[in-house]
């Protein structure tokens, strides 16, 4: 058993950047520290471990951030916007009365961090670092939710939240950009924060409030089958089939199995979503993730019901391959994300349905 | 003179290190890593993903128990990456034996400074985003969106840039402005600018605070009251204490000598912990320094706590010292007990007022490194008020005490008789940042970052706290009937209190460098 171990985390180092391997085997120790066989987690440990950010209200690097606290909700959300759109009238504050543009359109982007739904923070470090270069390279505003976490706060919590955030959004002068006044919004997310940008959208549907396009960034969906790729991949690069468990067990109403519609949309008692306007989504889905079998079953749903959907498919990338800059997938998911959410102006190299990297 | 925000932006993914170019092995720390809040040398990646594997291994071998033992051990600073790997190793006892490649590797484990801070207090490298955010070059602007009263802090932050420029007329024109707008203005930001309005006045005016002078122990009723109605003062004596008793676990006795006695009330807590020791108490020895109008204070409170370490069963000393200014304080003015005593250097916001006179801290620190400490206890306010530029002090504080105002505002247990006298407390020091200057300005407030250099060229060097003082301080707040807002922050071994994600005072200890110990 160890031997086979050893064995597989030789290949995974091989597979990614020493540091990347690193950093994503210090969070796979931590997290199993911190879940407990029992099904309680050590919140106290786990917000002591993570790394915090604060807001840069003073433009770093191109890109300023704050903080918000909506005093109804009690919701917090960090704003990052680009330092060129700010007027700096004066020294030392920054006004944010008006749109953003009242020429272009600038998207706005909510963004749910991942951490399948228990961990991390909109200001832990990992995504504090990911929406500010979502900033600059790919010259949207980012909003990043700091939903509710499991197993203190179960379904339907974290979507609570993120529709929150959207009205919240949608209501905000100084989001607004185009000359029509809009606020032009995608929704996106990483592994849980994925799965919570689709629910969102859902939601969104159902009350006709627009969303542009969804990016779901390995998202994390699942069902009580064990898929092919949950078996072949099991513990070889950083996720196990019995910590998904975990998680879904953790948000997942007590008592549900995986095949909630929470957890598997398309599944025995998912929802349809034929001939609704549901946004277009972007899927990502790394190679090496075992759950990848599940997204592409999402992906394979949304065609069904008739929805557009853009797949990039990451042959070699494992999970957490975005929370730094040094492969090539980081580089192609920037691309990609570009012209999804500036269609207008590359209209010449249109996303290809599909998209496969070696 | 006004500063581009643009030009004060740094790179985010390149060390900028300070006297750049001789570097070697200390400076080559993993920049990506770093951004993301983890310090691990390029050199040492291997290594690290070593004990990784390791520690992967021990765990899948053991799942239970090594579940259990690392969630009851205490953990450290987790951006050393590398030494929290280690000590996660040691606990779980793992060093597989017979193997002499693996023996090279081991750090030794008693000497937990090379272990632990990895991090020389000397060669501090500024790690772009992470650390930067807290720099003391750049400044904090106020975010105004429409929720904020917008208007009111234009004419605030107008006003202030006029008093920079020395534009008085305009200023006293703007002043006014701002009293109006702020008595419209409901909340936390309303009761803010007016504070901050009164003071710009002084300033306009050259109404200096100082002459208007406090009454002692109308002081001492606001820094009660301060302590009770929301929980800096009790997070502060609290984290301080945490770190004295893990400092002094084996300890046949304790002696504490606290830089700024006020009431005391930091120590009936740590006599308490001390009484409730397996094996019994230490004795407790404490010195408090307090000032000269409060000698009469001084003797009382330590008769008190006399009488509650008889009552607990604590053998206990007081003596009482008190100077004007803690820079005229001199090693041979404590008398202290190597042999038997564990010595503890206590300062909770009696450092930054020493800042007020060029010199004296460095002679303070020296005093302090003089008397041999086995800790030294550090609690300050986390904001730089001590900048060299008006505008940019205003701005920073405009940014902090309206944090702190909408903490105080959130906490629905708190009366609104308290809360006021709350206000007050803290708006005599927003007085102090904006309208005092010279030897009068005590409310030099710099932030962690900002010592830790101080402390490093003085010969000091971090303890790190720890993991329970960590979830202990944050059971506190929870129970201290604050506002939902409050969270404990760890930063490179400190612990910081934050209102949302906006710290506001930070913790930290300190111990003689390693060559001074020898």
């Amino acid at each position: 058993m160890a031997g086979g171990n050893e064995v597989n985390l030789n290949e995974c180092k091989r597979i990614v950047p020493l540091n990347t391997w690193v950093l994503i085997s210090n969070f796979k120790l931590a997290y199993k520290v911190l879940r407990r066989p029992d099904g309680s987690f050590n919140r106290y440990l786990a917000e002591f471990l993570d790394r915090k950010v604060p807001a840069n209200t003073f433009p770093l690097d191109g890109v300023f951030s704050f903080d918000h606290v909506d005093s109804t909700t009690n919701l917090l959300t960090r704003i990052y916007q680009p330092a060129s759109l700010l007027d700096l009238t004066r020294h030392g504050t920054l006004e944010l009365t008006k749109p953003l543009s009242t020429t272009e359109i600038v998207p706005v982007l909510i963004f749910f961090h991942g951490g399948s739904f228990t961990h991390s923070s909109a200001n832990s470090a990992i995504y504090d670092t990911f929406c500010r270069r979502l900033v600059t390279i790919c010259g949207v505003v980012v909003v990043s939710v700091d939903y509710r976490r499991s197993p203190e706060h179960r379904y339907p919590c974290a979507y609570d939240d993120g529709w929150n955030a959207l009205k919240w959004v949608k209501s905000r002068v100084w989001l607004q950009s185009g000359n029509d006044s809009n606020v032009y919004v995608y929704l996106a997310g990483d592994s849980s924060g994925g799965n919570i940008a689709h629910n969102v959208a859902v939601r969104a549907t159902k009350e006709g409030v627009k969303v542009l396009g969804n990016i779901l960034l390995h998202p994390m969906f699942g069902g009580q089958e064990r898929t092919e790729s949950e078996k072949s991949l099991d513990g070889k690069y950083f996720v196990t089939i019995q910590d998904r468990d975990w998680y879904w067990r953790a948000y997942l109403p007590e008592g549900e199995d995986r095949d909630h519609p929470a957890c598997n949309p398309f599944g025995p008692r998912g929802q349809s979503l034929k001939g609704v306007n549901f946004p277009k989504s972007l899927v990502v889905v790394a190679g090496l993730d075992l759950v990848q079998d599940w997204q592409l079953a999402y992906v394979d749903g949304l065609k069904k019901n008739g929805l557009e959907v853009n797949l990039l498919y990451l042959k070699q990338a494992t999970i957490g391959f975005y929370f730094l800059p040094n492969n090539d997938h980081f580089h192609c998911l920037m691309e990609e994300l570009k012209k999804f959410v500036h269609p207008i102006e590359d209209s010449q190299s249109k996303s290809s349905p599909l998209l496969l990297t070696p | 003179m006004k500063r581009s925000h643009q030009e004060t932006s740094v790179e985010e993914e390149a060390p900028s290190i300070e006297g750049s170019g001789c570097g070697g092995g200390d400076d080559n720390m993993d920049e990506l890593l770093a951004v993301l809040g983890y310090k691990v040398r390029s050199s040492d990646m291997a290594d690290v993903a070593q004990k990784l594997e390791q520690l992967e291994m021990v765990l899948s071998n053991d799942i239970g128990s090594s579940n259990n033992a690392l969630n009851d051990t205490v953990h450290y600073n987790p951006s050393d990456l590398s030494g929290w790997a280690h000590s996660m190793l040691s606990e779980l006892n793992y060093y597989p034996d017979l193997d002499p490649t693996r023996i090279c590797d081991l750090r030794p484990i008693q000497d937990d400074d090379e272990c632990c801070s990895s991090s020389n207090s000397n060669k501090r490298i500024r790690l772009g985003a992470w650390c930067d955010s807290v720099s003391s070059d750049s400044t904090r602007s106020v975010v105004l969106i429409e929720e904020t009263g917008v208007r009111l802090v234009q004419a605030l932050v107008a006003c202030a840039e006029a008093v920079q420029h020395e534009n008085l007329s305009l200023a006293d024109a703007l002043v006014k402005r701002v009293g109006t707008l702020a008595a419209s203005q409901a909340g936390a930001m309303g009761k803010v600018a007016t504070y901050f309005a009164e003071a710009l006045a002084r300033r306009i005016y050259r109404i200096h605070p100082s002459s208007a002078a406090i009454d002692p122990s109308f002081e001492e009723i606001l820094q009660m009251n301060f302590y009770d109605s929301c929980p800096y003062l009790k997070f502060a004596h609290f984290t301080a204490n945490q770190a004295i008793l893990e400092a002094v676990t084996t300890s046949r006795g304790v002696h504490v000598i606290d830089l700024g006695l006020n009431q005391g009330m930091q120590w009936p807590a740590l006599m308490q912990a001390l009484a409730l020791r397996p094996g019994g108490p230490p004795s407790f020895r404490l010195t408090g320094v307090g000032t000269l109008s409060n000698r009469d204070g001084i003797q009382e409170l330590g008769w008190k706590l006399a009488q509650l370490a008889h009552a607990i069963g604590v053998e206990f000393e007081f003596s009482g010292l008190t100077t004007e200014r803690l820079s005229d304080l001199e090693p041979d003015m404590f008398e202290t007990r190597p042999d038997s005593e564990t010595l503890v250097v206590n300062s909770v916001f009696e450092l930054h007022p020493v800042l007020s006179q060029p010199g004296s801290i460095e002679k303070l620190l020296a005093t302090v490194k003089a008397v041999k400490p086995s800790i030294v206890t550090v609690v300050e306010q986390e904001a730089n008020h001590n900048g060299a530029v008006f505008l940019d002090r205003f701005n920073e504080a405009l940014h902090y005490y309206s944090s702190l105002f909408d903490s105080l505002e959130d906490g629905v247990v708190i009366p609104s008789q308290d809360r006021v006298m709350s206000e007050i407390y803290l708006g005599r020091q927003i007085l102090n940042v904006v309208a005092a200057e010279g030897i009068d300005r005590i409310e030099r407030h710099e932030t962690l970052s900002q010592w830790r250099k101080r402390m490093g060229s003085a010969g000091f060097d971090p303890v790190n706290l720890g993991s329970d003082a960590f979830k202990q301080a944050s059971l506190l707040l929870a129970l201290s009937g604050g506002g939902d807002g409050y969270r404990v922050e760890e930063n490179d071994g400190s612990l910081m209190l934050a209102w949302q994600t906006k710290p506001l005072i930070a913790a930290s200890a300190w111990k003689l460098a390693a060559e001074l110990r020898r």
